[in-house]
């Protein structure tokens, strides 16, 4: 009698195992789903859409979901866990892109004092990253006229785009543009000299 | 090489890294004859690579070293002891664990209006990606998919992880 249960319980357990094990097969790949806070430390809204089933919504950081060839339900992993099972992939982010502003003499395409100081720290940004390319944008103050301007904004990004290339960087690694007089640092009337204005933004990636 | 025999693997690497030399070579070469032509269609560049990265191009299996540019419909391959960080123009990043592949379907990028759309397909393996400045004109203009869903959203930040059939 008592081994005839004990036999029964094993072999419960026995079927229990195959049933999951033959579940987890139906089912193919396991998928998670999980919202990250961004780099201001916010973090939105997720729509999952599964291919069989509901659409779910995911909101803020570490929200998580599971899906499967079943559809998908709403998780329950801790931050912790989504930090080990995703260390790998954020271990590797590129590193995010640093922005240097550079300002001109007026109505030249020479740099100030102060920045051809700042210039440095830009080469030696670039020459820290394995892989730098660089996008430069120029602009101008609203002295002069909007086509002229034009100008003058793209000679400023192209000076400093020679800069780089002379340094060693490759022509496919450097971007330069010019905005002229459209997108100002600080908002001025017509023909007002502005020195913030007269810059060029250099983003090194 | 499916059931990983140590003597099976210590072949494949050493010819793998004969390989990426020799391509690498003939990538600098190109990349120098046409530089101006490809620059427009290029759409980011590995920034990171640990362990074996593969880049499949056209049916070509590339090195996928730091500095690699990046086109439409690329696929990213890691190994088992591999991980990669890649970079777009609008400076959008996705990153990858190991054993993972990602098909880069659709890139397009409008640098001074900053709409267009990015489509990644995460075909396995532990991604996380981040939304540069296309998501500043449409919050859900980076959309990733997987084999068994889409995902699309405000959200900036977000990682999936499909696990190995």
């Amino acid at each position: 009698m008592m081994l005839d249960r004990h036999a029964a319980k094993q072999l419960k357990t026995l079927a229990s195992l195959f049933l999951a094990l033959g579940l987890a097969a139906c089912a193919g790949p396991r998928e998670t789903y999980v919202v990250l806070p961004d780099a201001g430390g916010q973090a939105g809204a997720l729509t999952v859409t599964p291919k069989a089933g509901k659409p779910l919504q995911l909101s803020g950081a570490y929200a998580n979901a599971q899906g499967g060839a079943d559809g998908a339900q709403t998780g329950k992993l801790s931050e912790q866990e989504i930090k080990a099972a995703f260390a790998e992939a954020m271990s590797a982010r590129p590193e995010s892109p640093q922005r240097f502003t550079l300002y001109f003499l007026e109505g030249r395409d020479e740099l100030t004092v102060d920045s051809k100081k700042e210039m440095d720290k830009v080469l030696a940004e670039v020459r820290r990253r394995p892989a730098p390319d660089v996008i430069v944008v120029g602009h101008t103050d609203r002295v002069g006229s909007l086509a002229d301007n034009d100008r003058l904004a793209l000679r400023r990004a192209e000076r400093l785009r020679s800069e780089l290339l002379k340094q060693g960087l490759p022509g496919d690694s450097v971007q330069a543009a010019g905005r002229g007089e459209r997108e100002p640092l600080v908002a001025t009337t017509d023909e007002v000299a502005e020195p913030r204005n007269r810059r060029v933004e250099m983003l090194v990636r | 090489m499916q059931d990983g025999k140590p003597e099976g693997e210590i072949t494949l690497n050493k010819s793998y890294f004969r390989l990426a030399a020799g391509l690498g070579g003939a990538v600098l070469l190109c990349a120098a004859a046409s530089a101006f032509a490809q620059a427009a269609v290029w759409v980011g560049q590995i920034k990171v690579s640990r362990g074996i990265v593969v880049l499949e191009r056209g049916g070509q299996k590339l090195p996928g070293m730091v500095g690699v540019r990046l086109k439409e419909n690329d696929v990213i391959l890691t190994e088992a002891n591999g991980s990669a960080g890649l970079m777009f123009n609008d400076n959008s990043t996705l990153s990858l664990g190991p054993n993972a592949e990602v098909v880069l379907e659709r890139y397009a990028y409008d640098s001074t209006t900053y709409l267009g759309a990015f489509d990644a397909f995460v075909k396995r393996g532990a991604v996380s990606i981040e939304a540069g400045n296309l998501a500043n004109a449409q919050p859900e203009a980076v959309r990733v998919k997987t084999p068994q869903a889409e995902l699309k959203g405000q959200a900036r930040s977000f990682a999936v992880n499909v696990e190995g059939k």
